[in-house]
């Protein structure tokens, strides 16, 4: 039967179907109003409904034409990138710009397998440095450089 | 070589900006270590923001610290205040934002993660800038009295545009309808200039805002004044009457600037606070910005501001639950 | 011969010396924010209004100035270099641009959006001192009525951008929307779909979403593939300049999106995200083979890159002739105009015809320091494509999640990205076109805001936007557009059935 799918169609279907059903679900609560004076729900739920009958569609068409596949999906990068961008999120507040900084090189360089340890390690410190040069000092942007319960 | 050059140029216009970037900083004393920050909830540019700007720098000479100017814009002035009503209460973060917005803030967001009355201690106001009630011309009239035989003549003409669903204008423009027994209908936009340029492209034709949105208009015939808020006249525009000449309610909306820390911090470092503000607000260079501001200087004690924000809760949050104009 | 004069007393204020400095370090400065990833000129204009202080009123508005349309140089090289939209404006660029560098010819995309914007600068400048009166009447007849049949035709525009399906762009348009609309709807005061969350009561910020699905979705999806995924580079010079015929393809591309921008600029709010995505449009439009769209056509940098320069300058106009804002940015020059004492309104191009003339004609200076500086770093930046990919990502991954925090100085806008990355990636998987996804995403909560305010004040009536006679025009062009839209489908689907 997989035959049958066409995988691209198909999951953008199902996307396009979870969200709008999702801001249906959201938006249940609020008010539609008339025409002449719309609640703010009127919009939500019209967008939402075309949004579904597009999913539908898709869905459809998915299931219905000739097989489409998917490049096959690597998990080294899928992960390590949100990775890096999560630690950087999680650290920065807490331990500065630097140590955020040179951790989210790291992590984001370990997404492909050609990384070299060293050399990662040590372009992160120059960029580090650099990115405390440029956004902090430079442009202002009020984040502590390192962890201010240290030096605070 | 020329690339090299075009970098070294480029370095040194970085140079140059890490040079204006320096915060206003000078030497140490006991009562502040460390940066004071004052939080502007609001995009830079505005009237919180210059006002920051221009009592930062003497605030820094005053308190022998550096003192950094930070927006944190987001959510109607509440991401900012947010922040400061959960810093640590010890006077090192500082807002200054629109109290108007403030005092709405607990009946129009029911799910305000803060107390504004015990999450924030008042330091002192700051400034006061009346509202200008205008007209588009091709309304026809120029006088209060023209305009509320108008608004009765023609209910639901009168288009009043204000700058967001319960924001001060738009209680003002609930107040006064209910007092005179007008209908005007109320047309929100985003932001104050959006409700000015509205206005004066006719798509709405009634604006109740800041002197500075609406007399340079009034000025050039764009717009046709009718009334003013404040205890007495403006200086620039001799002929509008004040609300009370008028009988219109609501005589003192308008702007109001305050500067507040976090709750809980000690009553000797509010008071050096408000000290040092009322010092800085006597200055005649910071009363002649104030004034091109559109605002007149409105210095008083913590407990003054306390007072001001306690009636402000109960009176304009009261038209905003009447109304209905609730987040939900 | 008024015009004359103004413009000797603009000239004479633009090219004193101290005013070339600032308009220079001002070009400079904003050439460096525009290349760095979200850190966009407002933040940085904010950051040096109050040292504006000290300058006369004329050399700190040909400054701030400099920072704005400087960036607007500078956002099209990381679209280019990394195909990471830094700002509203060059998310078209991405599109054909970093295509381009991606087959070899980054150096002719950089060199000829530099001179785009250079050509629409020049352009705009004579506009700004000849039709600025005659435009700002323009901007005032447009109420909620004009700009929603003029978004409406935004859109439709987007849709006929896309270079994939017409249905997928479409269901991606609505998709925009939708997300368009979380956060407090501005007729009511309610809170919609925001979950509690605080930030997202100003709605979801474009940058994070626009880095997220471009930048970082394309980072993993490249890190898949194995040898293709590196951008070629070239290093002679001949390459890094644009040819004869490259400049021949291009020039009525430029033309015809200076007069896009030119008009669309003045307008409120359409300033950065309209001229660009409609420039595009337009070129696919009238191209004689469409299909190259997407694929590195240079059409495709120049048009939306002078739409975008153009619309950049023109946003000035409602600032100078009326006092009133056009986008975040002017109202920042207002606020930099109020503390320099000067009371911004109708009066000010009478009162301050120094400043205001001055502020023109230094934008001309301005773009062509501009254009200096840019077309020798041409030859810089591609040279820093030869860093090796594996350590050019990290720091891309860095910049992004710092440029992201300093939009509005807060965490969750990284979180905002981090989740469209992963979606970013999710779409390049499908095969679906993020960019009307953007678009929508600009675009739809003006549309609401105006759609609705249009009826409140007309008290329900929808005729109105048959009876205001510009609405109408803008309208009938959708019409005829979807229509144009169709037919060739309908003729195909008739053929196929026909050859059955």
């Amino acid at each position: 039967m997989s035959r049958r799918i066409d995988w691209p169609d198909l999951l953008l279907g199902l996307f396009l179907l979870l969200v709008a059903t999702g801001t249906l679900v959201a938006t249940r609560k609020l008010g539609v109003g008339t025409a002449a004076n719309m609640g703010p729900g009127y919009m939500p739920r019209v967008i939402a409904i075309a949004v579904i009958l597009f999913g539908l569609f898709f869905t459809g068409r998915g299931l219905l034409r000739s097989h489409l596949g998917i490049a096959q999906v690597h998990l080294r990068p899928l992960l390590a990138i949100p990775l890096a961008v999560a630690l950087f999120s999680l650290l920065v507040e807490v331990a500065g710009l630097a140590v955020a900084s040179l951790i989210t090189i790291l992590a984001a360089a370990y997404a492909t397998h050609e990384v070299r340890a060293r050399e990662a390690v040590i372009f992160g410190v120059v960029i580090a440095a650099a990115s405390v040069l440029l956004f902090v000092k430079v442009l202002s942007l009020p984040l502590p450089i390192w962890p201010p319960d240290l030096f605070g | 070589m020329k690339t090299r050059m075009i970098r070294a140029l480029a370095l040194s216009a970085f140079a140059a900006a890490a040079f204006v970037a320096v915060p206003f900083s000078a030497a140490k004393a006991q009562d502040f270590k460390g940066p004071v920050r004052i939080v502007v909830p609001f995009a830079p540019g505005g009237t919180s923001d210059i006002l920051a700007r221009l009592i930062g720098p003497k605030l820094s000479d005053a308190i022998k610290t550096s003192v950094i100017v930070e927006n944190k814009p987001g959510a109607a002035g509440n991401l900012g205040a947010e922040a400061v009503a959960k810093a640590k209460p010890d006077g090192h973060t500082l807002l200054l934002m629109d109290v108007g917005n403030l005092s709405t803030a607990p009946s129009l967001f029911p799910d305000l993660n803060f107390n504004i009355q015990k999450d924030l201690a008042p330091i002192g106001m700051v400034m006061f800038g009346p509202y200008v009630l205008a007209v588009h011309p091709s309304v026809g009239v120029s006088t209060p009295k023209d305009l509320v035989a108008y608004a009765k003549a023609n209910p639901g003409k009168l288009t009043v545009a204000n700058s967001g669903v319960g924001a001060v204008n738009h209680i003002t423009a609930i107040t006064i309808a209910k007092a005179l027994g007008i209908q005007w209908k109320n047309v929100p936009y985003k932001g104050g200039s959006a409700a000015s340029r509205a206005v004066i492209s006719g798509e709405s034709n009634t604006i109740i805002n800041g002197t500075t949105a609406t007399l340079p208009f009034v000025v050039n015939k764009q717009l046709v004044g009718i009334a003013v808020s404040g205890d007495q006249r403006l200086p620039t525009a001799k002929d509008l009457p004040t609300f009370k000449e008028a009988g219109f309610p609501a005589g003192d909306a308008g702007t109001w600037q305050g500067l507040l820390t976090t709750g809980g911090t000690p009553a000797p470092l509010v008071n050096k606070l408000n000290a040092e503000l009322k010092k800085i607000l006597a200055m005649p260079d910071v009363q002649a910005k104030i004034a091109e501001q559109g605002g007149v200087v409105k210095a008083g004690s913590p407990a003054d501001f306390a007072k001001w924000l306690d009636n402000s809760v109960k009176t304009w949050g009261g038209v905003i639950k009447e109304n209905g104009l609730k987040a939900q | 011969m008024e015009l004359l004069d103004n413009l000797m007393l603009g000239l004479s204020t633009a090219f004193q010396f101290k005013n070339l400095l600032f308009c220079l370090i001002g070009a400079l400065i904003g050439t460096a924010i525009g290349v760095l990833p979200g850190i966009g000129p407002i933040p940085t204009v904010a950051l040096l209004l109050p040292f504006t202080f000290g300058l006369e009123p004329a050399s700190a508005m040909i400054m701030l100035a400099g920072i704005f349309y400087g960036a607007q140089y500078g956002g099209s090289t990381t679209a280019i270099l990394v195909n990471v939209p830094g700002e509203t404006s060059s998310v078209v660029t991405c599109i054909d641009g970093h295509e381009m560098a991606r087959q070899g010819r980054a150096g002719t995309a950089l060199a000829i959006a530099a001179l785009s914007s250079f050509f629409a600068g020049t352009v705009a400048t004579v506009v700004i001192a000849v039709l600025s009166l005659p435009l700002s009447a323009l901007a005032l007849k447009f109420t909620a009525v004009e700009y929603f049949s003029l978004l409406v035709l935004g859109l439709i525009a987007a849709v006929v951008m896309a270079h994939g399906s017409v249905m997928k762009s479409l269901a991606m348009v609505l998709l925009g929307l939708l997300i368009g609309l979380i956060g407090i709807d501005v007729n009511s005061g309610v809170a919609r779909m925001t979950f509690g969350i605080t930030e997202l009561s100003d709605g979801i910020d474009f940058v994070p979403v626009a880095m997220g699905l471009f930048g970082l979705g394309e980072i993993i999806a490249n890190l898949e593939r194995k040898d293709e995924r590196r951008v070629v580079t070239s290093q002679r010079f001949r390459d890094l300049m644009p040819s004869w015929a490259d400049l021949k393809q291009a020039f009525p591309a430029m033309l015809r999106g200076t007069a896009i921008g030119s008009v669309l600029g003045v307008l409120p709010g359409g300033g950065a995200a309209l001229p660009p995505f409609t420039a595009y449009a337009l070129e696919k439009k009238v191209a004689r083979d469409p299909s190259r769209f997407g694929k590195g056509a240079i059409e495709g940098v120049a048009g939306p890159e002078a739409a975008n320069n153009a619309g950049a300058q023109t946003s000035f106009i409602p600032l100078l002739t009326l006092g009133v804002p056009s986008n975040a940015l002017m109202a920042l020059m207002i606020g930099a105009l109020m503390m320099q004492g000067i009371q911004p309104g109708p009066q000010v191009m009478t009162e301050q015809p120094a400043l205001v003339w001055g502020l023109i004609a230094s934008m001309w200076a301005g773009n062509l320091m501009l254009l200096v500086i840019n077309l020798p770093l041409v030859g810089v930046w591609v040279s820093m494509l030869k860093i090796p990919y594996r350590l050019l990502f990290p720091a891309i991954v860095l910049f992004c999640c710092i440029g992201t925090y300093g939009i509005s100085n807060s965490l969750f806008n990284v979180w905002l990205m981090l989740g469209c990355a992963v979606i970013g990636y999710f779409f390049i998987k499908i095969g679906v076109e993020p960019a009307p996804l953007l678009l929508g995403l600009v675009l739809g909560p003006q549309l609401e805001e105006n759609f609705r305010r249009a009826l409140l004040l007309s008290d329900g009536d929808f005729t109105v936007f048959i009876r205001h006679p510009i609405s109408a025009v803008l309208l009938g062009v959708v019409a005829i557009l979807l229509l144009a839209m169709l037919s060739p489908a309908v003729l195909r689907k008739r053929k196929e059935a026909l050859t059955e």
